[in-house]
């Protein structure tokens, strides 16, 4: 498929597909890559909704791919919401159809999909997926594949790189709307609970948490008990200062002091590939029950009335900040950069000031979760946060 | 209930579970047998197990003692990465259902909690009515008998057939409860051993019922008119799951009643007040449960089209045969 087009470089076809759910920088990625593919002479495609553009062209009148040329790169604004669009499902082992006789099954087209690849002449895949995109990925490498990945995570949760692009925008985000829920619970002298996303790792509470001097923080990486969080926001809520502001990971595990033995409760799964939902959510509690729940427990008792909040979908949209930009900018020519050097099968990752890439079996089944001993918890347990317990 | 003349029984089935003392589903104390493999995707489903064909892996997180005490699904036979833990987190064991799916009963049996099992046994027609004979005395008392469900009991036409016609020989009541989603072939080879037909009429808008269920709804009503028809002595009952924002509506309601009185065989409507039963077996299996968020309906809607439906059946709300 490859053709050589002298001074020893090849005339290469490569595609960029985008998983499941909006994350704010996506086209600053495909900008990235599709700049850096059109500085060497290779033709760059981007495959609409996920997969669905090259299984389903039929269903594209203008095409399934989308030819990424310099001309349409350079129109393109990185601020706006996803080019390629995207697909509430990208599982090509587990697609599911209404078959001839009416009837909704699952099927593999993961043979399919990579000879539509084929006969596309594409050499080889960028994807910018999340933690279960990328064990997608891991199984289509497998197959033969020659793919790299590009993290997306809103939760900054994926480990073998320092950062994701998106966490930067969610973070900021969160942060200006704590800021707006403390002073409600200010006027209303009342305490807030607000969740915020997070279902696997705190980084996004914690950090918010600091930045907004919140009196507590609950994450899931530190299992709390509503007693011992009611006990100190009764030291901190006082006639003088009657309103507070608790921080809630969606993914927080409350432990039960009544009963011991029992596991802490978490709210948290990994989906299956039958899952009936999308791909790209993580969660099968949906959002609200952590705020609700946190909420409820603690005005039980306190004197003090409590209201949840709810982050959720709010902060998963919206303009990348610089930060972002410049980091899926980054992720984007790092990936090209991959299939340049031929690092198929691995994940493009931002360890400052190197860009790495980490196979792909190594990035999956890990988590980047908060260390109970690093810097952001001692920062919050010396501005007198309670972090659920006492560390 | 002689076992005389019972014919030996070749096709098997995918048995998810065998429940006896069921009392609604059909006349009287039953025994439901419950089929994997299902043709719809209905987002409320309470029984997630039952949807693949296949037998499947489920994770009890509650049951497993972690990677200190035991771990042995961390390494081999188990396939690679399809078990693990989280660095620098507790010692639970995590399952990557996207590499667990080759996880078959020889080695969930290794498990030594039982956090790991299978849903789902392949079992032969006798094995089943062996086990369903046990409760004959409390059939002949109450009689009731045997009721197959799923899944979609009739995606497996020879086997419940056989099952049904089996159940017959040994003078067991039979009833089937479906969604009618199969070609009319199948319907009728099983509906030809059924005493009592629970059918359900989820959606009346075939739009609306393929975003909720995953197909239309014109062949389901289709099959249901002509077994209605085909079938004069079965006991047909008709049934709504009943979901506040879906279908909890008086048009739903009436449209399944003008769509069924005309059929004098069709003996009563039921309403099946949506619960979350189902929540705790989605986390087993890592599926998300799309309908989290839906309340129950509320007593007053319940009763509000209960009444309607009595009033179709001409019968006031407290008579027998109302709600369920």
């Amino acid at each position: 498929m490859t053709q050589e087009i002298g001074h020893g470089s090849f005339l290469r076809r490569i595609a960029i597909m985008v998983g499941a759910g909006h994350v704010p920088g996506i086209n600053a990625v495909i900008m990235g890559a599709a700049k850096a593919a059109n500085n060497l002479g290779w033709e760059m495609v981007g495959i609409r909704d996920g997969f669905d553009g090259l299984l389903y062209p039929e269903r594209y009148p203008d095409g399934g791919l989308l030819t990424l040329d310099t001309k349409l790169i350079e129109s393109l604004d990185p601020n706006a919401a996803g080019l390629l669009g995207q697909a509430p499902r990208i599982d090509p082992f587990n697609v599911r159809t209404v078959n001839e006789d009416d009837m909704v099954e699952e099927v593999d087209m993961s043979d399919e999909l990579i000879k539509k690849l084929h006969a596309e002449n594409i050499d080889a895949l960028i994807a910018v997926v999340g933690g279960r995109g990328l064990t997608i990925m891991y199984k289509l490498h497998r197959k033969g594949l020659p793919v790299v990945c590009v993290p997306r995570s809103i939760e900054n949760e994926i480990a073998g790189t320092m950062v994701s692009f998106g966490f930067n925008t969610a973070l900021s985000t969160t942060i200006e709307m704590l800021d707006r829920v403390r002073q409600a619970a200010q006027a209303a002298r009342k305490i807030g609970v607000v969740e915020v996303l997070g279902e696997q790792a705190g980084w996004i509470a914690l950090q918010a948490g600091i930045a907004v001097g919140a009196d507590a923080v609950l994450i899931p990486e530190i299992p709390c008990n509503l007693q011992a969080v009611a006990l100190r926001l009764q030291d901190k809520v006082t006639a003088r200062r009657p309103y507070g502001l608790v921080v809630v990971a969606e993914g927080v595990k409350l432990i039960d002091d009544d009963n011991p033995q029992d596991k802490p409760s978490s709210l948290k799964a990994s989906l299956a590939p039958l899952a009936t939902g999308d791909a790209s959510e993580h969660v099968i509690r949906r959002s609200g029950k952590a705020a609700e729940a946190v909420a409820e427990g603690l005005q039980l008792q306190l004197a003090q009335e409590t209201f949840p909040m709810v982050m959720g979908p709010w902060v998963r949209g919206g303009t990348p900040t610089a930060v972002d930009r410049q980091l899926a900018l980054a992720y984007g020519v790092g990936a090209l950069q991959g299939i340049k050097d031929g690092n198929y099968g691995s994940m493009v990752a931002f360890n400052p000031p190197k860009v790495d890439f980490v196979p792909l079996a190594e990035a999956i089944n890990k988590l980047r979760t908060v260390p109970l001993d690093g810097g952001f918890v001692k920062i919050a347990c010396s501005l007198g946060i309670f972090l659920g317990r006492e560390l | 209930m002689s076992k005389k003349n019972v014919k030996p029984s070749a096709p098997t089935g995918i048995v998810l579970n065998i429940q006896r003392y069921c009392t609604h589903d059909g006349p009287g104390t039953r025994t439901n047998v419950f089929l994997k493999g299902c043709s719809l995707r209905c987002k409320w489903c309470g029984n997630p197990e039952s949807i693949a064909f296949k037998p499947e892996l489920s994770y009890d997180p509650r049951k497993c003692t972690g990677k200190e005490a035991c771990g042995l699904c961390l390494k081999a036979p188990f396939p690679e990465g399809a078990f693990y833990v989280v660095e620098g987190s507790d010692d639970t064991i995590h399952v990557n259902w996207d590499l667990a799916g080759d996880c078959d009963e020889s080695l969930a049996c290794l498990c030594p909690e039982g956090a790991l099992e299978m849903f789902g046994k392949e079992m032969t027609v006798d094995e089943v009515l062996e086990e369903v004979e046990k409760d004959e005395s409390f059939y002949r008392s109450t009689g009731g008998g045997l009721t197959l469900s799923g899944g979609e009991c009739l995606l497996a036409p020879d086997f419940s057939a056989a099952l049904l016609e089996g159940a017959h020989e040994r003078g067991i009541n039979t009833a089937i409860e479906t969604a009618g989603n199969v070609p009319w072939a199948f319907m009728e080879k099983v509906l030809a051993h059924v005493d009592t037909c629970l059918h359900d009429h989820k959606l009346t808008d075939s739009e609306r019922h393929k975003k909720w269920t995953g197909v239309h709804n014109k062949r389901i009503l289709e099959n249901f008119k002509k077994a209605y028809e085909t079938f004069p002595d079965i006991d047909f009952i008709a049934r709504t799951p009943l979901i506040p924002g879906i279908n909890a509506d008086e048009e739903h309601i009436r449209a399944v009643l003008e769509f069924i009185r005309p059929h004098k065989n069709v003996i009563d409507y039921e309403l099946l007040p949506y619960h979350r039963f189902g929540l705790g077996k989605y986390l087993s299996l890592g599926v998300k449960y799309e309908l989290e968020d839906y309340k129950t309906p509320s007593d007053d809607v319940v009763q509000r089209l209960q009444a309607i439906i009595d009033e179709a059946f001409g019968r006031s709300g407290e008579e027998p045969g109302g709600l369920k």
